[in-house]
C-alpha cells in the first residue's frame, strides 16, 4: 500500500499520527480513502469540490504532483502546508 | 461578570472581568490561525468559532467551554453541483426556531442549521437567484456579512451582501427579494446607479424591540429603514457625522431609536478621521449623531475598525465594546459616556462579541 506522510497541525485530524498506510491507485484515490477513515480530514487537504487546497503541495518521489498522480504500492505520498507568504 | 470573545489574526481570545472594570485574558483558542467571528449562542450556551486556516481552508468550529476541547461542524460546505467552494465564513447567527442558526459565507451565500449549529445545508434559494451574475465582490471578497431574523418569526429575515444589496425573506428562506430602494450607490457613475445590483451593504442590524426598524451602514452613507428594509432613509447626511463611510455598525436593543456607528475616511484610508476614535450615537433614529469619546485616544489615533469588530450587549445601561487593528479593545458600561481599554496589545482584531 502506499503510505501517507502528513506534518504539522494537519496531523490532529488523523489522530496524531504522521505515517498512514492507505490503499489507493492516484493520490486523490489515498486522500479519499484516508478522509473515509478519519473524518475530521474532510475539508482540509481537498476543498468541499474536491480540488487541492491553494496552499497545499503534494510531493511524490521528491516531485511535486497534482491529484491525479499515479501511486505505487510503498510508496510514499507528502502532504504538506505550502510555505506562504514573505 | 462580562465575556468578550475576541477574534484576531492569531486565535480566538476570551476576556473576562467583572462588568465595568478590568479584564484579563481567560483563554487562548485558535493560536496562529485567523479567528474570523466568534459568538456564544444564548439559549445554548454553545461557542461558536470561524477559523480561517493559512493552508487549510475555512472552517468552523463549536464548543462547550471555549477552554475546553473544539468540535468542528459539518459544514458550511457548498454541495457539488455548485461548483463553489467556501473561501470564509462572515457570520453565525442564532435563528429563532428552536435550534435554528444561519451562516453567511464568501462568495456570497447563506447556510442554515437545524440542529444546534453541528450541521449545515445551503440555502439554495438564495444561491439560485439570477440577479446573482450582477454581484460584484468589495475588497473583502463577495460576502454575506449580516443576517437580521425577526425576533418571533422565524419565516422573515434580512441580509446584507457586500456587493449584492439587502435581501429579505417571508417564508423562512424559500423565496427572496431584492430591496434597495432609497440606497444610493454613489461610488458609481450617476447614470449606473439606477440599475445596478452592486449594492455594497457595509453592516446591518434589526433593532428587537421595534422588528421593522433596521440600521445600515452602505459604502458612503448611513440608512434606516421604518418598513422591515422595504424602503431606506439616508441618516448619515448632514447630521453630525465626521464621515458617513465604515462598518461597525451596533444598535441598543432595548431602545429602536438608538443606534451607534464607528465613522472611517473614505474609502481607501479606512482609519479613524482626524486622528481621533469615535463611536458616534444616535438617539433619534439618526437625525443627529453625538460624539462619544470620553476615554478613546483623542491624539494621533489612526484606527481600523473592522465590520465584525463592534457590539453591544444586553446590559442596562448598556454595554459597547470594539476591536481594532492595532490590537486595542475598548469598553463601555455607560452607553458609551466613559471608555475603558479593556485589551492593547492584542494581535489584529476581526471580531468582539459579547458572550
Amino acid at each position: 500500500m502506499p503510505k501517507v506522510i502528513l506534518t504539522g497541525s494537519i496531523c490532529q485530524h488523523v489522530g496524531g499520527l504522521s505515517a498512514i498506510e492507505v490503499v489507493g491507485a492516484t493520490a486523490r484515490d489515498v486522500i479519499t480513502t484516508l478522509e473515509t477513515s478519519y473524518p475530521a480530514l474532510r475539508g482540509w487537504v481537498v476543498d468541499e469540490q474536491g480540488a487541492l487546497r491553494r496552499h497545499v503541495k503534494l510531493f511524490l518521489g521528491g516531485e511535486a504532483v497534482s491529484l491525479d498522480a499515479p501511486i505505487a504500492p510503498g510508496e510514499e505520498l507528502h502532504i504538506v502546508a505550502a510555505i506562504s507568504g514573505g | 461578570m462580562t465575556e468578550l470573545l475576541v477574534g484576531t489574526k492569531k486565535g480566538l481570545v476570551v476576556l473576562r472581568g467583572t462588568r465595568g472594570g478590568a479584564m484579563e485574558i481567560a483563554t487562548r483558542s485558535f493560536p496562529g490561525e485567523v479567528v474570523e467571528y466568534a459568538i456564544r449562542d444564548a439559549r445554548s450556551g454553545r461557542y461558536f468559532a470561524s477559523v480561517t486556516h493559512g493552508q487549510f481552508g475555512p472552517h468552523l468550529f463549536y464548543a462547550d467551554d471555549p477552554a475546553g476541547q473544539w468540535q468542528q461542524a459539518e459544514g458550511p460546505a457548498f454541495p457539488s453541483g455548485t461548483g463553489a467552494a467556501v473561501e470564509r465564513i462572515w457570520v453565525v447567527e442564532p435563528g429563532v426556531a428552536d435550534g435554528e442558526l444561519w451562516c453567511g459565507v464568501a462568495p456570497a451565500a447563506l447556510f442554515h442549521s437545524k440542529d444546534g449549529g453541528k450541521s449545515w445545508s445551503l440555502v439554495q434559494s438564495l444561491w439560485e437567484v439570477p440577479e446573482r451574475a450582477k454581484w460584484n465582490p468589495g475588497a473583502g471578497g463577495l460576502c454575506l456579512h449580516s443576517i437580521c431574523p425577526w425576533p418571533g418569526d422565524p419565516r422573515r429575515l434580512a441580509i446584507g451582501i457586500s456587493a449584492g444589496g439587502v435581501w429579505l425573506t417571508e417564508d423562512g428562506g424559500k423565496h427572496w427579494r431584492r430591496s434597495v430602494g432609497g440606497l444610493v450607490p454613489r461610488y458609481l457613475p450617476e447614470e449606473a446607479r439606477q440599475d445596478t445590483h452592486m449594492h455594497c451593504v457595509h453592516n446591518m442590524k434589526r433593532a428587537p424591540r421595534q422588528p421593522a426598524t433596521l440600521y445600515l451602514q452602505f459604502h458612503g452613507g448611513v440608512y434606516r429603514s421604518d418598513d422591515a428594509g422595504e424602503s431606506w432613509t439616508d441618516i448619515g447626511t448632514g447630521s453630525g457625522l465626521p464621515s458617513d463611510f465604515g462598518f461597525p455598525l451596533a444598535i441598543d436593543p432595548h431602545d429602536p431609536n438608538r443606534a451607534f456607528v464607528i465613522p472611517l475616511v473614505a474609502d481607501a484610508d479606512r482609519v479613524t478621521p482626524e486622528g481621533k476614535v469615535r463611536v458616534y450615537e444616535t438617539r433619534d433614529r439618526g437625525t443627529s449623531w453625538q460624539a462619544l469619546e470620553k476615554g478613546l485616544p483623542q491624539s494621533q489615533a489612526y484606527l481600523t475598525v473592522l465590520r465584525q469588530a463592534f457590539c453591544s450587549d444586553a446590559g442596562k445601561p448598556l454595554g459597547l465594546y470594539f476591536g481594532a487593528q492595532s490590537g486595542e479593545v475598548f469598553g463601555s458600561t455607560d452607553g458609551g459616556q466613559t471608555w475603558s481599554t479593556l485589551a492593547a496589545h492584542l494581535p489584529p482584531v476581526t471580531s468582539v462579541r459579547a458572550a
